[in-house]
């Protein structure tokens, strides 16, 4: 494999990244592949990911070390947000309606981070923690004694959707909706969920209604503070800066995508993992308040629900040796760098004993940290207190997987359950 | 020691607070406030860490 420096001289890698065939393998064999990669001196150069918009696009480079995008993501000077992140080639104005501020750098980043920061600290979440714990244990009464259901409504998608829609204050007559329109939004790229003729629009669709439920969310609360997250948003005021009603809208699509569906599906992973694993299961039961904290992080690498988010280069650079060219586009694979087997002892292996775990599962560090995270793992600790020391069986059938180089997603998982 | 923050690249995160939470309060503003930046040597890994980890590199340690 040729180091080129120039776009002409590029060959793409003989190593495909791009085509259908690959993204419809499971999780473990895509591996197999990054493996190689990670194997690989500079980097690789891949054909577009497919889209389903008219844009044309040379290629991307693939990052797939621990290392390389780490530094990626903590140059944002060399590596900007601003062009894009989506790594399927989309047209910058339809991916800003659905990521807001994660398409920012600083320092316009840091004023909008800024603004909500507050609401997702550890004292933050220590404050709603027992809200969070409320919700997981009403979750957990219904799925005890249920007997046969799909693990993924019944209990996956369950306490994220609680969790941010209270704290936003969505009324609760607009809940399902808005948790069925934070569904398609990140499930578009299966054919289950819309034809590729209506993929397009839908994604434009599903965005128009979260932003219009934050809108009037936001309006009524300018008129009617309540002591929730979203009151406090529109209240907020950073360097005399304070967010409009649409960005507020702009800031549910992603609240309720970011925080909804990623816990949701290391959710599924885990326990399928936990009953793949029961001696990891014993292990963290052994001493379940002292081993969870831990154990959170290795479901987390395990499950790499955001399997890669992508940057463009602002100027001519280098990383890992390789030239790379202004205006490249880059794909930061985090589910390869959280199997990097130059960074964890028997990355396959799922070892809630795993310490220190430096993975990038919420992201390879810099301004854009999972914002989220802490309420993450709220979440996780709570759910699975219950889920393990309540439920007496489960047993799962095939999962039925999810199709997208995006989220590392199940959409049923049956599932026998007492 | 003594544990400083660059408030021009804190953003905010709280994993500083998550690791020591008698040491970094994130506040209103989005920004860390340090409680007793002159930290004993026996507090050298706890800082250490939270100095690693913090996502936007804003934390020092100052011998």
């Amino acid at each position: 494999m040729t180091v080129a420096s120039s776009p002409q001289e590029r060959e793409y890698s003989p190593f495909d990244l791009t085509s259908s065939g690959f993204w419809s393998q499971p999780f473990a064999s895509r591996d197999e592949t990054f493996a190689q990669l990670r194997a690989h001196e500079g980097l690789s150069w891949h054909r577009p990911m497919p889209s389903m918009f008219e844009l044309e696009e040379d290629g991307f480079w693939a990052l797939t070390r621990r290392a390389d995008i780490a530094f990626a993501s903590q140059h944002q000077e060399l590596f900007t947000s601003a062009r894009g992140v989506a790594l399927d080639p989309m047209p910058a104005e339809v991916q800003q309606i659905a990521t807001f501020f994660l398409m920012m750098d600083p320092p316009q980043h840091t004023v909008y981070r800024r603004l909500i920061s507050s609401a997702f600290t550890p004292k933050n979440v220590r404050r709603i923690e027992d809200q969070i714990r409320k919700n997981a244990v009403a979750v957990v009464d219904d799925l005890v004694g249920a007997g046969e259901v799909d693990f993924v409504a019944a209990c996956s998608a369950r306490l994220p959707m609680m969790t941010i829609t209270e704290m936003l204050g969505v009324p609760p007559s607009d809940r399902e909706a808005v948790a069925l329109a934070a569904e398609k939004l990140f499930s578009m790229s299966d054919d289950e969920y819309s034809t590729l003729e209506e993929r397009a629009q839908n994604t434009i669709n599903e965005m128009i209604l979260l932003s219009n439920t934050g809108i009037e969310l936001a309006k009524f609360r300018r008129r009617n503070p309540g002591d929730d997250l979203m009151t406090s948003i529109v209240h907020a005021e950073v360097d005399g800066h304070s967010l409009t009603d649409e960005e507020v809208g702009a800031f549910l699509i992603l609240l309720s995508s970011a925080g909804n569906d990623t816990t949701k599906q290391t959710t599924s992973h885990t326990m399928m993992a936990l009953v793949d694993n029961p001696a990891q299961r014993d292990w963290l039961m052994d001493d379940f308040e002292g081993r969870i904290a831990g154990a959170v992080e290795e479901f987390v690498r395990w499950s790499s629900p955001v399997m890669q988010f992508a940057r463009f280069a602002t100027a001519d650079t280098a990383i890992a040796g390789q030239q790379i060219k202004a205006g490249d586009k880059l794909g930061l694979f985090y589910c390869s760098a959280n199997r990097d087997e130059s960074v964890f002892d028997a990355p396959q292996k799922f070892d809630l004993a795993r310490a220190p775990n430096p993975h990038l599962g919420f992201g390879g560090g810099g301004a854009h940290f999972c914002l989220g995270n802490q309420l993450a793992k709220a979440e996780l600790r709570n759910l699975f207190r219950e889920l393990l020391t309540r439920l007496t069986r489960v047993e799962f059938g095939e999962p039925d997987l999810l199709y997208s180089s995006f989220v590392h997603g199940i959409k049923r998982l049956p599932a026998y359950i007492q | 020691m003594r544990v400083e923050v660059d408030l021009n690249k804190c953003t905010g995160h709280g994993i500083c607070e998550s690791i020591a939470d008698d040491v970094f309060e994130v506040q209103g503003d989005g920004t860390v406030h340090i409680h007793e930046d002159e930290r004993p040597e026996s507090d050298r890994e706890r800082m250490q860490q939270a100095v690693t980890q913090c996502p936007t590199a804003a934390l020092r340690l100052v011998d």
